[in-house]
């Protein structure tokens, strides 16, 4: 079990990482959310030793890993631009661990050649192995550089957006085969990534990474339906989040005005921010008589169509931009005018409020 | 439709038709054309300038000598002169020696050098400024920069002054100039920047997470330094060993200067025969000195192919 308490690392002015503490379980797969910026790579760079925190803990199964040699920590890193070795053979480049490795080297030839043979397979680099690293593709040389890490048997490996480097094809292949490869090994793999896609599909555990540090940690389904605070529904870019002010159990802000579910025990004028996902919103005409209770009036600006839903985008006479996302596989939505006003309806039910915390 | 197809066809005729050849076939020639207008210049400038007087040089290692002039008569006397005299061939020989000496020494002291500035400075403006130092002395003249030795390793120079005053020696020492030793300290000092720049730039293009990445498959520092930071910047070393070589074997003003003429490298052997318009002798010199040159670039060259490096 990996541990990190109160990890702090500053760089100059800017804190990267602000007393951050999480658990990652044994044997899991955990996707690390976070925008750029966020700390995702220091925090990575912190557990496999490239940096030290300033303050706070890394440990290993109790064993304590900050202030020991990147070296002989036992953690895996599968960079974001791979870092193969540009003059060694893909075979070379994966037995570089096994063969010079400080801590018991392998020299037994034979060993050594079973063992890449067999991470060889796993990985799905068959018949490459003489191949120089520079003569082969992007989604090959990933697998190079994932193989090269596995091989040595870390017990954890931390993946440094590894799927950003690919094109959209690949990146589901690969998807699938990481967390297959990952289930075969039981190793944990901790899986840094800016794209809430990726981390939910990835991750069976999702931790949201935000200023520095971790602002929910849960499994990727309720992580998703369930977010705990305004900051991690903004990550998971499915909600949109309105601010305003209880207001006797109800949610006021200048553009919408609507009862809490679950009547939050606030008092009145507290500051309020709701998050109302993408999916849950009905457009209706604005002159379609009576408005419903819970409904927000705002333009149509620009919709996107993407495949298999369409994205659209609208203003409240605020301001406010609201997004709304409509399935195909429905009937089929009326398309828009631009500029025209319509009502935006939902489920006061589906609404979840959060009280807005002082910056 | 097929109105609109017949016409693209036979406008495809017209224009294929107006010189014969495809539109391929036309940027193809054109582009050789291109390739041919740049390297002329420089094939000519060599050929003149390079080519042909090597071609001269053999030719008149072979002409007779007589005291004062040279006939195009052939003959093989210079060769066997030289071939047969062993102060010649000593002569060879410490140049080969000291070429050998001069070269570990850039080595030894420009590898650490450039591994500080291309590894371990991480900011290109610092690494530039620092590799703009290392060429200041260059900013003097060649023969001021020999000179300069002088008052430094001489019997009352700087080093003899330090070390009796420090008490390290009695009497000033007096094997540090007018010696090979003096030779040996001022061509390194002046060739030691040829080995840094080459090596420094091959380092500062490692991806410094390769290096990282070694780090974390569990390589210490030795092993990192063997197996990848020295094989990744060998074509440098090449290039710097290609530069000093070229010029410390043609050397002859340091060891004029420094050794109190106890060191006669080739350059040195060929400018006093050609000062006493030994011109046949002086020939032969050259000949044997550009074979070594020539041999010793090959060898460089097959440690490394410098043409798969890009």
């Amino acid at each position: 079990m990996l541990l990190l308490s109160s990890v702090t690392k500053r760089y100059g002015d800017v804190t990267a990482l602000d007393r951050l503490s999480v658990t990652v379980p044994d044997d899991t797969y955990v996707s690390l959310l976070g925008a750029s910026g966020s700390g995702k790579t220091t925090l990575l760079r912190v557990i496999a030793g490239f940096e030290e925190p300033d303050s706070g803990v890394v440990t290993y199964d109790g064993r304590r890993l900050d202030g020991i040699a990147p070296h002989r920590r036992g953690i895996g890193f599968v960079f974001q631009n791979f870092a193969l070795f540009p003059h060694l053979s893909v075979g070379d480049n994966i037995a570089f661990g096994l063969r010079y490795r400080e801590e018991n080297p392998l020299t037994d030839t034979a060993e050594m050649r079973q063992r890449v043979a067999d991470v060889i397979r796993l990985v799905g680099l068959e018949g490459l192995e003489t191949r120089k690293v520079t003569a082969i593709s992007g989604g090959q040389r990933q697998r190079v550089a994932l193989a090269r890490t596995l091989v040595t048997e870390p017990r954890v490996v931390l993946l440094d957006e590894p799927l950003g480097a690919l094109d959209a094809n690949l990146r589901e292949r690969m998807c699938d085969e990481l967390r297959s490869i990952r289930e075969r090994l039981k190793v944990t793999f901790l899986h840094v990534t800016g794209s809430e896609t990726e981390a939910l599909l990835m991750g069976d555990t999702v931790a949201v990474l935000s200023a520095g540090s971790i602002a929910q940690i849960a499994p990727a389904s309720s992580l998703f339906s369930a977010p705990h605070s305004a900051d991690v529904a903004r990550h998971l870019n499915a909600y949109n989040i309105l601010s305003g002010k209880a207001d006797g159990g109800r949610f006021l802000s200048d553009c919408a005005r609507f009862v809490m579910p679950g009547h939050p025990a606030v008092q009145d004028g507290t500051p309020i921010e709701v998050a109302l996902r993408f999916d849950r919103i009905f457009v209706g005409s604005a002159d379609a008589g009576e408005a419903p209770e819970a409904s927000i009036s705002a333009r149509f600006i620009a919709s996107e169509f993407n495949g298999s839903s369409v994205l659209s985008f609208f203003r409240a006479e605020d301001g406010t931009l609201l997004q709304v996302v409509a399935h195909l596989s429905g009937p089929p939505p009326e398309s828009f005018e631009e500029g025209a006003l319509y009502n935006l309806a939902f489920n006061p039910q589906d609404i979840i409020p959060f009280i807005k915390r002082a910056a | 439709m097929e109105f609109a197809g017949e016409q693209m066809q036979s406008a495809a005729q017209a224009q294929g038709g107006q010189n014969g050849v495809s539109p391929a076939e036309h940027r193809a020639r054109q582009e050789r054309r291109n390739a041919l207008m740049l390297i002329s210049p420089g094939v000519v400038w060599m050929a003149l300038f390079m080519v042909l007087p090597m071609v001269m040089v053999i030719y008149v290692s072979f002409w007779t000598q007589t005291t004062f002039t040279v006939e195009p008569t052939l003959t093989t006397d210079s060769w066997v002169r030289f071939l047969t005299s062993s102060t010649y061939l000593a002569s060879a020989w410490t140049t080969v020696r000291i070429w050998a000496i001069v070269l570990a020494a850039t080595l030894v002291i420009g590898y650490p050098v450039a591994l500080f500035i291309g590894l371990m400075v991480r900011n290109q403006t610092l690494q530039t400024a620092l590799l703009v130092i290392c060429i200041i002395p260059f900013w003097t003249s060649f023969l001021i920069r020999v000179i300069a030795w002088r008052p430094m390793l001489g019997t009352e120079g700087a080093i003899n002054m330090i070390l009796m005053k420090l008490g390290i020696v009695d009497t000033p020492l007096t094997t540090l100039l007018f010696s090979e030793l003096a030779v040996l300290i001022g061509m390194t000092q002046i060739y030691c920047v040829f080995m840094v720049g080459p090596i420094t730039f091959m380092l500062s293009r490692i991806d410094p997470s390769v290096i990282e990445a070694a780090r974390d498959l569990g390589a210490g520092f030795g092993r990192i330094f063997f197996k990848i930071i020295l094989p990744l910047s060998l074509p440098g070393v090449i290039v710097g060993a290609i530069f000093v070589s070229v010029m410390v074997l043609g050397e002859f003003a340091t060891a004029a200067s420094l050794s109190g003429r106890k060191v006669n490298l080739l350059g040195n052997i060929i400018v006093s025969q050609v000062g006493s318009l030994k011109w046949a002798f002086a020939s032969v010199a050259g000949v044997i000195l550009t074979i070594i040159i020539a041999a010793v670039i090959t060898v460089l060259l097959r440690v490394v192919n410098l043409r798969k490096e890009t």
